[in-house]
């Protein structure tokens, strides 16, 4: 029997909520993808809390909030801790992504979901894959094969595929099927008939954007900045802005333009400088560039990179184009700006992307747009006066009390182990590393000298007023003299290493300076909300820049891809009912489309055995290569060998007989300079038939549609008079065939 | 070389002669280059009808053909994929060649770092050698072709090709240098081109792979040579410069243009970072590429180790603070003491052979040769410090200055190689890329060092194969219909088998379509044939043929139609023809042919009256027709045969008799082997005297 396969939504179905989905392979239990909304709102989470400890590895698709998001959250509040996997760019990109969420958060309310550390830490358990790396999981997962595969999306984002016994479950949410010019298209139209698809129906009511979008993108802008007007383009943080920025370069370049373009978010520039080393995952055009030129397409020319808006306000009047982050304009740069903009009615907002359910930016893209719409702006503001003083006060109480808490708890410790314990020493290096954690530094104006020496170096219990640490080192001897340790002698190899310590990574990865300064700001602040109406005169305008597979390019690509088992999640409850039909139709007679947290069995109800193909049969077997494969008709009996397989010997007595198949697929375009080519008169005749010498024809009936579901064999008609060429012409299509 | 020696049928070209069925498993090696030798490194390996070529190399001591590995020896239209494991000559610059100037028409794999640096050396090379040598094997355009035809892959990614699986790990050895891992049907064959399982500056080490091969064909450039520590060569090197310079003196390093001169100028810049009193003393790099391929060592910062991606977050490791670039000898202002780094490496021509030529008298100066040098360049020539040197224009130097050779290639030494080997376990080990006592010293060290594993050492020289079998299991997945009961033995099984790569499954027909994306077709066939007879007449003369002729009346068209044998049917289009249509398949093709051939008979004889009685009265005739014929045919066989009582047959053999009963076909006889051989006889000529029963079984 087939392998045993199991999917639950975690989060995700009939809506365009955050992607999170359970899916159980002979019981190892794999989540695939852990979303999060722009709100951040922990109810979502909720059927996630209930399964993360069962959860064996988790497996992320792209490098958006709606893809990895709630990871940080799941891994510090929930336990999550099974081995993550994602692609490099998946992981770094997200990391970055996160960064810039957790920032602009910060920024204007008191952001306490997770913190830096909780990202960082949530992001180290990541196994980067490279993609078609078919990584073999052990343990539990034993006999399992996970392979990522390029979804054409964002940047390294990808499609899963998981293999056991010869099964795929594919995982392909996201996909973009046309090339663009940072990445190529998805590579999940060469998979074909795996067991189970899981897809979404995000985009299966839209259509291909008009042809003409392009210009209406360039004509918009540059008429905009004719006029002297700023162009706001809210976009994500690291995702399909790269695809803009490469656009607006293209055009600025062709068009000699000179109007400034910024960047901003709040690692534009690492972002930016990591791209920059990621071009083996790209699209061709990129790579063979580099490859003949070395001109990296992200070297940018005309897009200046900023990390605050403080640059941006400094920067010299007249128009501009600004690519700023957040797309939902729910927080960050993009928020701000627009609502500087919003009333100027030069301004241009063009949305590039669908803004996420009950956002402003999905507010704004309705038809026809509010002319008004209330926001909250806030800022983080330093402390000062009296509030700054009763800060200080709290700060330096919670400080008292840590301190004392802590030398209690050493003091215990000290009573545990005598003399020169390493205790000590480890609690040094404990505190250098956490200095740099805000809350723990302590204020020089505020502590008493007590609390310093507190905080670098625990005093012994024993001793009555605070001292340096002394070592007493006793030295043990034994027989031989005084015992050494021989790795005290081994000369240190590694200290390029350390000092590479040291550039770096506490953050695991760069971040840019001002996000660091930000972030390690230990001045106490408050955040200072106040509500405002904007009203909005700007002009609007969404262009679908998504780069996600159109409705009509789905269908194709599931009729192509035809699953044995199809499961729908993730898109408006009309857009999975509608691609469920059509697919119970056109695709497969198995479509599901599950409810949160109901779980539905989609193994495979495959009959299959293994067999040894016995020497002896094999050396009589004549294979006919027919495109890919090659084929031929075997009679065997059933033997066992000496471990107990089955395995196919020749048969003894004479063959039963059977009906004669022909195997092959037609196709009539190649067909037709095939017989030219055999000097046969060919051409097309009306109705798609091919006419072939003077009287004969061959045409194909009952044209199979769909090669999923229940469709027969093809059907072909050969026809004409009694000739020679007759025979001759239809020697030639036999052998197309292989006939048995 | 020895092994040309004129014996044609050893060759691996593929004959006219149709393959043996048991080749399948029969896997054959051949070093057409760096066998017993460093440089031009190429081995070929085919495995079942599948052949993989790895690196394509030159020899850097030679020139023009001769640098090229044994590319005669095989037929390069058969191979099926070629991987290139990095961009060293003597691993990848005969391949605009092979592309370019031979049959070979497969494809090309490296990785990214690879191919872009790949384009910046060659190109440098065929630049370099216009100035000596003559007969080009390619130029700047073929490079840029062979660019097109190359595909790229990324470390890990497995890669299929006409059911060879291959994927590659990092190797260590330069940026982008990969070890190749084939799987062909089950076997595998790890090639680990040149490796170094030590991390330095920049490169991670070699990985060891997670499956152990049952092939490694493994480098052996440092034979049992082991290196010394790292730190101990930096500081010898570092010395060295620092007491030349101090002195007054130049340096000049020769170095490949690409690779290790990476590794060396971090050392360098760190060193004089570390040395103020040095700042004054100018480093050069002297080749073109510099600027060119620093892009590349900024991009690909994933192919290096994490230190370097830690100091790439702060600066760019690649951007020198103290060294400069120097396009040309013209540019090189020599007054002082200096430290130069030049190509090539071997010292062969170019710029860094015009400054060893200015200043190898003085002995004050120093070159400091930090990797292996090929036998045959000046660079192995000068190590061994030679009294005098021949330059380029033929005359002879004094050669004073001062010769260090401190290794820096990133080489694996017998430490690492042994370790590797012992960790990955393969049961057979195939030496290449080494001079062939380092070899073989090497293979000995390494026989009784893997004695107790039974592992298979192998050294061959260049074309000479190395056959190994393998007997692999071929499994099939039934699937569908067909295994809806599993078998049990002794049952029958039949069905369609289908190959892919090296995959098979067996499924019924109809299921064809589920599981793959071949399907079934039906093929109708209509015919029309000029009759003008009576439609009455072909029915009568097919039942005399046919058992089953049905007539009925078309339904759309009221004509009169019938069916053969439940097959073919015909129909009375009009007063001059009729039609005739069925499906395609043997049996039905065969009616129809017949059924072609009567209806043109009857066309043809129609004034003729057919004689019934004829054939009534034909059927005693026959009878003892075919008597006649059973006794001849008996009598060529066995030759006394008469005619015994009751009609029985006497047949006489060696003094053996035996009766043959012609009506039941009962033999007695003594002999049981004659019985049995008349039966035998008797039962084959009656099925070819008597006539056929209508339906098939």
């Amino acid at each position: 029997m087939g392998t045993s396969v199991q999917v639950t939504p975690i989060c995700g179905v009939f809506n365009e909520n955050p992607l999170s989905y359970l899916v159980s392979i002979d019981g190892f239990n794999f989540l695939i993808d852990c979303g999060w909304n722009d709100h951040f709102d922990p109810s979502l989470l909720q059927p996630l809390s209930k399964v993360a400890s069962t959860i064996d590895a988790v497996l992320l698709s792209h490098s958006d909030t709606l893809h990895l998001g709630a990871l940080p959250y799941a891994v510090k509040q929930f336990g999550l801790n099974a081995p993550v996997f994602s692609t490099e760019p998946v992981h770094r990109m997200g990391l970055l992504t996160m960064y810039d969420q957790f920032l602009s958060r910060r920024q204007v309310s008191e952001f306490e979901l997770f913190t830096l550390d909780d990202i960082d830490s949530a992001f180290q358990n990541v196994t980067r894959l490279t993609y078609s790396q078919n990584h073999h999981l052990s343990g539990k997962g034993e006999g399992i094969v996970i392979a990522p595969h390029m979804a054409g999306h964002l940047l390294g984002g990808t499609v899963w595929k998981i293999t056991k016994d010869g099964e795929d479950v594919i995982y392909a949410v996201d996909y973009n099927r046309r090339k663009e010019k940072h990445l190529n298209g998805t590579v999940l139209e060469s998979f074909v008939r795996p067991a189970v698809l899981i897809t979404d129906a995000y985009n299966a009511l839209n259509n291909q954007p008009p042809r003409q979008q392009r210009e209406i993108f360039q004509d918009s802008i540059s008429k905009t900045l004719k006029s002297g007007g700023n162009v706001l383009l809210p976009v994500d943080t690291a995702g399909r802005v790269l695809e803009l920025i490469l656009i607006l370069e293209d055009y600025w370049a062709e068009h000699s333009l000179n109007y400034p373009i910024y960047f901003l978010t709040y690692v534009s520039s690492s972002t930016v400088d990591y791209v920059k080393s990621f071009l083996e995952w790209m699209g061709d055009s990129i790579t063979k560039s580099f490859e003949t030129s070395r001109d990296n397409a992200f070297l940018l020319k005309h897009v200046t990179l900023l990390i605050n808006k403080s640059e941006l306000d400094n920067a010299p009047d007249g128009p501009k184009v600004v690519l700023a982050s957040m797309a939902s304009l729910e927080a960050g740069f993009s928020h701000d700006i627009f609502v500087e903009w919003a009333s100027e009615v030069k301004n241009l907002v063009l949305f590039t992307e669908r803004g996420q359910y009950g956002t402003l930016a999905r507010m704004l893209q309705a038809d026809p747009p509010p002319k008004a719409v209330k926001v909250t702006m806030s800022r983080r503001v330093p402390l000062a006066g009296e509030e700054l003083i009763a800060y200080e006060e709290e700060q330096n109480r919670l400080k008292k009390e840590e301190a004392l808490k802590a030398s209690l708890i050493k003091e215990e410790e000290s009573k545990a182990s005598h003399g020169p314990d390493n205790d000590l020493n480890d609690s040094m290096i404990i505190d250098t590393n956490n200095s740099h954690a805000p809350l723990d530094v302590v204020d020089p104006h505020g502590g008493g000298f007590r609390d310093i020496f507190i905080d670098g170096f625990v005093p012994p219990s024993i001793s009555v007023a605070p001292m340096f640490p002394f070592y007493d080192t006793t030295s043990e001897w034994d027989d031989f003299g005084e015992v050494i340790n021989p790795d005290d002698y081994v000369i240190k190899d590694e200290d390029m290493d350390q000092a590479a310590m040291n550039f770096g990574g506490n953050m695991d990865g760069k971040l840019d300076e001002g996000a660091a300064n930000l972030m390690l700001d230990t001045k106490p602040s408050k955040v200072v909300s106040n509500e405002l109406t904007v009203q909005v005169k700007c002009s609007l305008i969404y262009l679908d820049y998504e780069g996600r597979a159109d409705g009509r390019s789905i269908k194709t690509i599931l009729a192509h891809v035809a699953p044995l088992k199809l499961v729908l999640v993730h898109g408006s409850a009309e857009a999975t009912e509608h691609l469920k039909q059509h697919c119970l139709k056109h695709v497969c007679p198995y479509v599901y489309t599950p409810q949160i947290e109901e779980t539905i069995d989609v193994t495979s109800d495959l009959c299959a055995y293994k067999v040894q193909l016995s020497e002896k049969l094999m050396s009589n077997v004549l294979f006919k290569k027919l495109g890919d494969y090659e084929i031929a008709w075997v009679d065997a009996e059933v033997g066992k060998t000496e471990n107990g397989m089955l395995s196919l010997l020749p048969i003894s007595t004479s063959a039963p007989h059977h009906k004669s198949v022909l195997v092959g697929d037609l196709k009539m375009a190649d067909f037709k300079p095939f017989l030219s080519s055999q000097g046969i008169q060919v051409e097309f005749a009306g109705g798609g038939a091919l006419r072939c010498g003077e009287y004969v024809t061959i045409r194909k009936v009952g044209q199979a549609g769909q090669k999923g579901g229940g469709s027969g064999p093809q059907q072909i008609v050969i026809e004409g008079p009694l000739c020679d060429d007759y025979y001759k012409i239809r020697d030639y299509l036999y052998s197309q065939f292989y006939l048995q | 070389m020895a092994s040309m020696g004129g014996q044609p049928p050893s060759s691996l070209k593929r004959r006219d002669a149709p393959p043996v069925s048991k080749e399948g498993d029969q896997l054959i090696i051949t070093p057409l280059g760096a066998g017993n030798e460093v440089g031009r490194s190429c081995v070929y390996m085919s495995y079942k009808g599948k052949t993989v070529l790895f690196d394509c190399g030159i020899h850097p001591a030679y020139s023009g053909m001769s640098a090229l590995p044994y590319f005669d020896e095989i037929d390069p239209s058969i191979i099926d994929v070629l991987l290139i494991t990095h961009f060293h000559l003597d691993h990848a610059a005969s391949l605009p060649y092979f592309l370019e100037k031979t049959t070979f028409k497969g494809r090309v794999f490296m990785t990214h770092a690879t191919k872009a640096i790949y384009k910046l050396i060659l190109t440098d090379y065929v630049k370099v050698s216009k100035v000596s040598v003559e007969d080009m094997l390619y130029d700047e355009q073929d490079i840029n072709r062979s660019m097109d035809k190359i595909e790229v892959l990324d470390f890990h990614q497995t890669v299929e090709v006409n059911g060879i699986k291959f994927w590659c790990y990092t190797a260590g050895h330069v940026l982008g240098a990969a070890m190749f891992m084939v799987d062909i049907a089950g076997v595998r064959v790890l090639y680990t081109g040149d490796y170094s399982r030590e991390e330095d500056r920049h490169l991670r080490s070699a990985e060891l792979p997670q499956f152990s091969p049952d092939i490694c064909i493994i480098e052996s450039t440092y034979g049992v040579q082991l290196h010394q520590p790292r730190h101990i060569r930096e500081k010898r090197f570092t010395d060295v410069i620092h007491t030349t310079i101090s002195q007054g003196g130049r340096v000049l390093i020769p170095a490949f243009a690409l690779g290790r001169a990476q590794e060396l100028l971090l050392i360098l810049d760190e060193y004089w970072s570390n040395h103020p009193e040095l700042h004054n003393i100018p480093i050069y790099y002297a080749s073109p590429l510099a600027k060119k391929c620093m892009t590349v060592y900024q991009t690909y910062i994933l192919s290096m180790n994490e230190r370097i991606r830690n100091q790439f977050a702060n600066s760019n490791p690649f951007k020198f603070k103290h060294i400069s670039p120097l396009n040309s000898i013209e540019d090189f202002n020599d007054v002082g003491p200096s430290v130069v780094m030049a190509s090539p490496g071997g010292l062969q021509s170019g710029l860094s052979r015009q400054l060893f030529e200015s200043w190898c008298s003085d002995k004050k100066n120093a070159c400091v040769i930090p990797g292996y040098v090929v036998v045959g360049t000046l660079a192995k020539t000068i190590i061994s410090e030679p009294k005098e040197v021949t330059l380029m224009n033929g005359l002879i130097a004094p050669l004073n200055m001062q010769v260090h050779y401190i290794s820096f290639s990133a080489h694996a030494d017998y430490a690492q190689t042994s370790t590797f080997l012992k960790e990955l376990m393969p049961p057979n080990i195939i030496l290449v890329h080494g001079e062939s006592h380092e070899m073989g010293r090497l293979k000995t060290k390494l026989t009784t060092e893997l004695a107790d594993c039974n592992t298979n050492i192998i050294t061959p020289k260049n074309c000479q194969s190395v056959e190994m079998y393998f007997n692999s299991e071929k499994m099939a997945k039934t699937i569908g219909r067909l295994a809806e009961k599993t078998p049990e033995v002794g049952e029958t099984v039949s069905g369609i088998l289908v190959k892919k790569g090296f995959t098979y499954q067996i499924m019924a027909p109809d299921d064809l379509h589920i599981f793959s994306q071949l399907s079934a077709a039906n093929i109708t066939q209509r015919i029309t044939i000029p009759y003008s007879g009576a439609f009455g007449v072909i029915k009568y003369r097919l039942e005399q043929i046919y058992e089953s002729v049905e007539s009925s009346t078309d339904e759309e068209s009221g004509v009169p139609t019938m069916r053969v044998d439940d097959r073919v049917t015909l129909k009375q289009d009009s007063e001059k023809h009729i039609s005739m249509h069925w499906t395609s398949d043997p049996i039905s093709d065969m009616v129809s042919d017949s059924v072609v051939a009567l209806v043109l008979n009857i066309s043809r004889e129609m004034p003729k009256v057919v004689v019934e009685s004829e054939a009534m009265k034909s059927e005693e005739e026959s009878g003892r027709k075919a008597e006649k014929v059973i006794h001849a045919l008996l009598v060529s066989l066995f030759g006394d045969v008469k005619l015994g009582e009751n009609g029985k047959l006497v047949i006489r053999v060696d003094g053996n008799v035996a009766h043959l009963d012609k009506q039941s076909g009962d033999v007695e006889s003594e002999n049981e082997g004659l019985k049995e051989r008349v039966r035998t006889a008797y039962r084959r000529i009656q099925s070819a005297v008597k006539p056929i029963p209508l339906i098939a079984a």
